[in-house]
């Protein structure tokens, strides 16, 4: 364990093989973590914590890490060893952990993280006289670059062998000494073990003024999100079509190998059209993630949270909330696991229950095949195109609701008092080239595995539903009209009829419950379509302009999707909120597309 | 040498200042206490010396402060439970 931020997780993962992911802001891992750890002569399991600058002051988060440590969590072993671990850039606000850590009698190691990084801003750590003064094995490591953790194992090992199982609870001795005292010690110790330059590199300070700049960073700010949204719109394109094509291709041989007949229409129409419906979305989804992870990995967004706690305390939110946000425009569920770093449990429900309002990626492929039906591909001022500018003013109206819901919740409960926000910024670092690859992979793998799973299965689901029963052999209607589906779609039809849905419509929206995505494959069914474009032709054909926007407003809002509903529930440990939280979203989304669907007519 | 007290939210960006105390502040109501213990544990004891690096947008908060090579954001609130004494340039 250790202060946050310090990489712990990057170091459970060298010395466990795991992939948990690594980020530099604090507050990655909100969640205890297990793997085992082979080559200590006897089995062990390794605990990964959440980051605590202390064990007497907590957030839900750092409550885990005390809990743990302690052995207070019901039913679970508490740990024999403790593996400190310190930034060696910032050795004076983890050494008071450690000493902290070290008035609970267990036997410790202490790993020195980031040496790297320390020695490159001059910093040097006399590891052996740090050893013996503390009493405790000191190794210096790079988790991200597995410098060390040899070192670090065999550390591990020699202290296996030696400590004894403990028993029992162990309880928070009363603070022995005041935080005065134990930094008077630090600066004794560090005095006679390290030596450091008084000033951090200067490019850093540089790059802070320009980034925390009250104009110009909020202008960078607005820069980069557009720069994102362009990206994925724009980028993405070239190789969208080209698998695209492949999956036409796909489905014209497969279709000639098959002969005519029920088999040949599933293959075509259910499996490949549905499936390579979604699969096309592969690049969008990778870059959104690599603009993301870059983020995550470079430092900056402890700072947009700084730039932005006095707007988001104006909706009673503040700068912590930001980064569960921006989480959410990945997918709502991290998003909320990451509020358990929000130490004010009022912020943190407010947080909770309009993160799901940030488009998540789930959405991006249902607004890219409605915005490339309906919006013209044109230029505007000669730099963006209007598809982009759509795009991103669909992420804004979630922004803006998400602000306007905020405020509303946080007007109805009475002033509580103030909670610090006390945001560590840390250094800026180019993103590890390692973790950033790995990310992105296991990104587009979830994404494969959604699509190779639950897609695929939703899609064969709506394939039948939408061939049988089949038409009466005097038919006048296309043959959809009279399978199950079509029977469902018309049985909800009127029920969204304000909103001018179309039965085809509606069907979509019930898969898309288990994954937004699959309204995009759910339409391509319905529609008997296959690709991207070809859909796109045949929902401008059916669908007039209000009505599309409309579903795209429904979109917007509706809890559309179980995952969240149920990681809702699971975080608020509350059956009443988490009802309010899917009935509101509902609302919104009803009236939200009713709403754009009148004024499009009238405009119209 | 000043030996004038300024609490941190009061201090111009660039400024470097000494810790003087961290005073009791009514906005944290009851968690006053334990707000001050945790700015005590980020280390911003008295005689810490820090230095004012930035602003946020609307009137000077949240408030940017490196001390000990870290750097924070802290609310006006926060800051002003610091008081420090500043050196002159």
């Amino acid at each position: 364990m250790g202060n946050p931020n310090c990489g712990k997780t990057a170091l459970f993962n060298s010395l466990t093989g795991a992939r948990a992911k690594v980020a530099n802001y604090a507050g990655v891992t909100v969640e205890k973590r297990l793997g085992s750890l082979a080559g200590l002569g006897r089995p062990a399991e390794l605990i990964d914590l959440p980051g605590t600058y202390s064990l007497y002051v907590a957030s839900p988060d750092e409550q885990v890490a005390r809990r743990v440590i302690l052995g207070e969590m019901a039913g679970e072993a508490a740990p024999d060893v403790l593996v400190a671990v310190v930034d060696a850039t910032n050795i004076k606000l983890g050494l008071r952990l450690v000493l902290e850590l070290q008035a609970l009698g267990l036997p410790m190691i202490l790993a020195l993280n980031l040496a790297d990084a320390a020695r490159s801003c001059g910093i040097t750590i006399d590891t052996a006289a740090l050893s013996q003064q503390l009493g405790m094995p000191v190794v210096e490591t790079v988790a991200v670059r597995k410098n060390g953790v040899a070192d670090l194992q065999a550390a591990l090992a020699e202290c296996a062998a030696n400590a004894g199982r403990r028993s029992g609870q162990l309880t928070l001795p009363e603070r022995a000494e005041a935080v005065e005292d134990v930094y008077a010690r630090i600066d004794k110790l560090l005095a006679s073990c390290v030596s450091a330059p008084s000033h951090a590199p200067v490019w850093q300070d540089k790059l802070d003024a320009l980034v925390m700049h009250p104009v110009l960073g909020l202008v960078l700010l607005a820069t980069i999100l557009l720069l994102m949204f362009q990206a994925v719109f724009a980028w993405a394109a070239p190789v969208m079509d080209a698998i695209e094509g492949s999956m036409g291709w796909l489905g014209e041989s497969a279709g000639a190998l098959l002969p005519a007949g029920i088999l040949h229409d599933f293959v075509v129409d259910g499996l490949i059209a549905g499936v390579g419906g979604v699969l096309v979305f592969l690049p969008q989804i990778i870059i959104l993630f690599a603009f993301i992870l870059a983020l995550e990995d470079s430092g900056y967004l402890p700072r947009a949270a700084f730039l932005l706690d006095r707007l988001m305390r104006g909706v009673g939110l503040s700068g912590r909330s930001f980064i569960p946000m921006l989480s959410s425009f990945a997918c709502a569920v991290p998003g909320i696991m990451s509020t358990r770093s929000i130490a004010d449990p009022k912020e943190r429900l407010v947080t909770i229950l309009t993160a799901p309002l940030m488009t998540c990626s789930a959405r991006l492929p249902v607004y890219a095949v409605v915005i490339g039906a309906f919006v013209p591909q044109q230029s505007v001022w000669g730099v963006f195109n209007l598809q982009g500018l759509t795009l991103f003013a669909l992420y804004i109206a979630g922004i803006v609701s998400a602000a306007l819901v905020a405020w509303l919740m946080h007007r109805r409960e009475a002033a509580s008092q103030g909670f610090p926000l006390l945001l560590e910024l840390p250094n800026y670092r180019w993103p590890n080239a390692y973790h950033f690859l790995l990310g992105l992979k296991e990104r587009a793998w979830i994404f494969l595995r959604r699509v190779g799973t639950i897609i695929l299965a939703l899609s064969i689901v709506l394939w039948f539903l939408a061939t049988f029963p089949h038409a009466p052999a005097n038919a006048t209607l296309p043959a959809i009209e009279y399978s199950f589906a079509g029977m469902l779609g018309k049985a909800m039809q009127p029920l969204f009829d304000p909103l001018g849905f179309n039965w085809q419509m509606c069907i979509a929206l019930i898969p898309a419950m288990a994954a937004r995505e699959v309204a995009v494959s759910a339409l391509a069914t319905v529609y008997a379509v296959g690709g991207e474009d070809a859909l796109g032709g045949a929902l401008a054909h059916d669908w007039g302009l209000p009505v599309a926007l409309a579903y795209l407003a429904w979109f917007v809002y509706a809890p559309q999707c179980l995952a969240t509903i149920a990681v809702v529930r699971r975080e608020t440990n509350s059956l009443r909120a988490t009802i309010v939280f899917t009935g509101y979203l509902f609302a919104l989304a009803y009236l939200g597309a009713l709403l754009v669907r009148q004024i499009g007519a009238l405009w119209a | 040498m000043s030996h004038h007290v300024t609490p941190l939210h009061l201090l111009p960006k660039g400024a470097r200042a000494t810790i003087t105390g961290i005073a009791s502040h009514s906005h944290f109501g009851e968690l006053d206490a334990q707000v001050t213990l945790r700015l005590k544990e980020l280390g911003f004891l008295p005689g810490a010396m820090l230095q004012v690096i930035g602003f946020g947008l609307f009137g000077a908060d949240p408030v940017a402060v490196r001390i000990n090579g870290t750097k924070f954001g802290l609310r006006r609130s926060e800051a002003a439970k610091i008081l420090t004494t500043t050196h002159q340039a």
